[in-house]
């Protein structure tokens, strides 16, 4: 911490209850720029709900998320997304009715200024071109045309990412992206994931110890609503109240 | 096209498939045009009066019912009070013409008027969702239609009568109200300019946001478009396409009642939309017609023709997903851009029993 | 004080006694509908018309010398084949597709075009009024109130309790509950859940046909009587709550009252608009009504 930048995305005391329960209790970190900053946790330690905080789909009850500093705590996703944070869901959550194409074209649309939106799609270009770019990216190309609903499994993960990328993010939340891929799948993912890290500060939930200790810069651990530890990946696995709380359950 | 960047696909047709659909609905209101034309011809040549204004009522009514297609095809809104904006611009139109005789006048405030309506309706209607968001509909063209039934300067129960014959006036040409072929031609060119706005609308990139919001609203809000806008955009839309089509009304008949905006009404576009085709704009139209004439065809033998048209409805929720059009449709469009045939459709057809 | 003693006897009461006749015809309406809402998720628009399917069958039969009280437990029962094969045969066709909400809420719609029609081909159109079973009026503290009036408040009275009982309190109404909690898991514990449907939406179309049979004598028996009445049903169903019971019996009650004696200030034209613009209201504040759902806690 220089000081003199602030984080891209800082998470300050952040806080909700449900009834009685604290589902996310007192939640501070950082993330630096164009780094893995990885969020680990047994389930139920309120992971997915710091996400919903973080990405405005949950207003929290107390404490600050910053973006460059600015004040963003209880922004809608809407306004969220146009100030360059984007996410992906753990349960796969596109437009199933649309083709590959239309979902990302969907996506690409917020690039185009704003006149344009009420031009035909077809002129689109900035949109159309990202579409472009995305299919190539994530090797989506082949299935341009088809229905997000008719890919396989580790295909709509895949689009889901492309989906939340499609906006030019600066910061990328991903749930879960491997959930339920084979390995060989997952691999490809975590290259993929490695690769948009030279441009994009991402925060991942992943539940894959190895996939964790290879792609991550930084990890935060999660444990009942709160953060019980945070550091590099090795020091927390040497870290004896994670291992007895996580690693020993898992 | 002269640019296509990225062509990341090759092989494939770059248009997207409901620009595909929207062009085969495109040709079906073409042919739309050509048969009304020819009726008017026919119509005056023959010096009929009856069934040039019985085609225009269907033409009124296809108006409403493009606009219960905008909200329930579209955004996945079931709107069971669309009469309410069709009645508002009755009523409009209506004393706007009394007070002045001028057709352009009367569009203009029946729009004005529903707009407005519309803003007021869609913050209340658009608190809720799903079946909430039709009985709120329902429920807000219900108090407004009790309201008018009550109220003496408005006719009260037997509504305003006396709405006189005006001429449109169309750059160097005039039409009379009262010419049965010429407003049949006027309703004809006010329904084709609405489902032509609504057509290139929907096949923008605002439009294209509305219609996700039918597939999947939680994830629109996650590609930077604040859904509660999004819809407040569809319902005013689909309002001004029913109050405009209502300001026709009054117009044709020379009176307004309260019956316009009944649930009875209502529920016709409904009706009319899903034997039509959900989803297609073009569908509605051709099913206001095909009821029309389905309603004096019946109704010439039995005074129950609400069955035939009861049963038929419910033969397209149970095994027409897409209405009448829908059988037609993916077949012209395939035709029309050599696509490959939406496998949605057929994936769907198959799940249905 | 003599005014007010007389206004109280001979206006407020009479009212306030025919609001409660009218409020217990409609929460026997509304607790069938919210019942099917409560546990499949339908919107029964055709509700009304089987409302009128009752009062119908009752007339019908009564035609043919069958005494009112037997008909009372009578057309309740004829009432079960209309359930289920109504359920059978057009709600679990698209029960499990895409937007089952607006479906089956469009099927019903459909459904109820035909039965009126039916009516009106089989009855004809005309207005009839079945003789009322109880003449008479009785007197209590000085107030006038019509015998048949009072029995339809009392046995009211008696049909919500039942219903309650059996919803709340026996191994049936656990069933039903388990089923709108959690089909699937219902299904597992060996709750027939496919039998429990039609049997639920049976028996709300029941408790329509027994309304049916009670108000005839009251507000005539026509094709679209049904019309009329769900339009205040289903008001009585979104404020106490879609799927709530006591929802139900405590919006039925409260909201005819506020009918009955808003009619006495205003102009009884205008109590209509007022009840809708209840509904509309709760549906903007509370669209989860004043009471849970039947089920949900």
């Amino acid at each position: 911490m220089t000081g003199q930048t602030p984080p891209v995305l800082a998470v300050e005391r952040l806080g909700i209850a449900f009834g009685g329960l604290r589902a996310v209790d007192d939640v501070s970190f950082e993330a630096g720029r164009n780094r893995i900053t990885t969020v680990i946790g047994p389930n139920g330690a309120g992971k997915t709900t710091l996400f919903n905080l973080i990405s405005g789909a949950l207003r929290p009850n107390s404490g600050h998320v910053r973006i460059d500093g600015r004040e963003v705590t209880g922004a809608a996703p809407a306004a969220l997304l146009r100030l360059g944070l984007a996410r992906s869901f753990q349960i796969t959550n596109l437009f199933f009715g649309l083709t590959v194409a239309e979902n990302l074209r969907l996506a690409a649309q917020v690039l185009e200024p704003t006149v344009r939106a009420f031009l035909p799609v077809r002129r689109a270009r900035v949109a159309r071109a990202r579409v472009g770019e995305l299919l190539e990216r994530f090797g989506l190309a082949a299935k341009a045309a088809e229905l997000a609903g008719n890919l396989s499994h580790g295909e709509q993960r895949r689009l889901e990412i492309a989906v939340a990328m499609a906006s030019r993010p600066r910061i990328l939340l991903l749930d879960e992206p491997t959930q339920g891929m084979s390995h060989g799948d997952t691999e490809d993912t975590a290259a993929l994931i490695r690769a948009l890290a030279a441009d994009v500060t991402i925060l991942l939930i992943e539940h894959d110890i190895g996939l964790v200790m290879s792609l991550s810069h930084h990890v935060v651990v999660m444990h009942q609503g709160g953060k019980l530890a945070e550091g590099p990946p090795e020091a927390v696995r040497a870290n004896p109240a994670v291992q007895a709380a996580y690693f020993g359950h898992a | 096209m002269p640019e296509r960047p990225a062509r990341s696909f090759p092989g494939r047709p770059v248009a997207d498939r409901l620009s595909l659909s929207m062009r085969a609905s495109h040709l079906l209101v073409v042919l739309l045009v050509v048969a009304g034309l020819a009726l008017a011809a026919l119509g005056s040549a023959l010096g009929d009066t009856f069934y040039l204004r019985l085609a225009t009522e269907a033409l009124i009514y296809a108006g409403l019912a493009l606009s219960v297609d905008i909200l329930l095809g579209y955004t996945g809104l079931l709107s069971l009070g669309q009469a309410l904006y069709f009645g508002i611009g009755a009523y409009v139109s209506a004393l706007t013409l009394m007070a002045v005789p001028s057709f352009w006048l009367a569009l203009l405030a029946a729009s004005g008027a529903t707009l407005v309506a519309a803003l007021i309706g869609g913050v209340i209607a658009n608190r809720v969702r799903g079946v909430y968001f039709a009985l709120i509909t329902f429920g807000l063209a219900q108090v407004v239609a009790k309201v008018v039934y009550n109220t003496r300067e408005l006719g009260a129960s037997d509504g305003m009568i006396g709405v006189p014959v005006v001429e449109v006036p169309l750059g160097p040409f005039h039409v009379s109200t009262g010419s049965a072929p010429g407003f049949l031609l006027v309703a004809l060119a006010l329904l084709v300019l609405l489902y032509a706005v609504s057509a290139y609308l929907l096949d923008t990139p605002f439009g294209r946001v509305l219609i996700a919001l039918k597939a999947n609203e939680r994830r629109v809000a996650f590609l930077g478009y604040s859904t509660w806008r999004a819809r407040m955009a569809a319902y005013v839309l689909a309002a001004l396409v029913a109050g405009l089509s209502g300001a026709l009304y009054p117009m044709l008949r020379g009176f307004v009642s309260p019956e316009l905006l009944y649930f009875q009404v209502s529920g016709n576009a409904v009706i009319t939309v899903v034997v039509g085709g959900v989803g297609t704009l073009v569908g509605p139209i051709y099913g206001a017609i095909l009821l029309t004439v389905l309603k004096s065809v019946i109704g010439s033998w039995t005074e129950h023709q609400l069955i035939v048209i009861g049963v038929l409805f419910m033969a397209s929720v149970l095994f027409l997903p897409q209405g009448l059009i829908g059988l037609l449709r993916p077949r012209l469009a395939r035709w029309l851009g050599r696509a490959e045939p939406p496998p949605a459709k057929a994936a769907e057809a198959e799940a249905r029993p | 004080m003599a005014d007010l003693v007389s206004y109280l006897q001979f206006v407020l009461a009479p009212q306030v006694v025919n609001g409660l006749a009218l409020g217990m015809a409609v929460v026997l309406v509304a607790l069938g509908l919210t019942i099917i809402f409560g546990l499949l998720d339908v919107i029964n628009m055709s509700h009304g018309e089987f409302y009128a399917v009752g009062a119908f069958i009752a007339l019908a039969l009564g035609w043919l010398g069958l005494s009112f009280w037997l008909l009372l437990f009578l057309v309740p029962l004829l009432m079960i084949p209309f359930g289920v094969l109504t359920e059978r045969l057009l709600i679990r066709r698209v029960y499990d597709g895409p937007d089952r909400h607006v479906t089956t809420l469009l099927l019903t719609f459909g459904l109820s075009l035909i039965i009126e029609e039916l009516l009106s081909i089989v009855f004809g159109p005309n207005t009839q009024r079945p003789a009322t079973p109880l003449r008479g009026a009785v007197e209590l503290a000085g107030v006038y109130m019509p015998v048949y009036r009072l029995f339809l408040i009392g046995i009211g009275v008696v049909v919500i309790l039942a219903v309650a009982w059996i919803v709340y309190r026996t191994r049936l109404g656990a069933m039903v509950r388990a089923a709108a909690y959690d089909r699937d898991m219902a299904g597992s514990l060996g709750v027939p859940v496919s039998l429990v449907y039609s049997g639920t939406f049976a028996f709300g179309l029941m408790l329509a046909g027994l309304a049916g049979v009670l108000l005839a004598p009251i507000y005539s028996v026509f094709p679209t009587m049904g019309r009329d009445f769900i339009l205040i049903a289903f008001t009585v169903v979104i404020v106490g709550g879609m799927g709530s019971i006591w929802g139900a019996v405590v919006a039925g009650l409260a909201l005819t009252q506020v009918q009955a004696l808003a009619a006495l200030v205003i102009s009884p034209v205008w109590t209509d608009p007022i009840v809708f613009g209840v509904m509309v209201l709760c549906l903007m504040f509370r669209p989860q009504g004043l009471f849970g759902r039947l089920g949900h806690a």
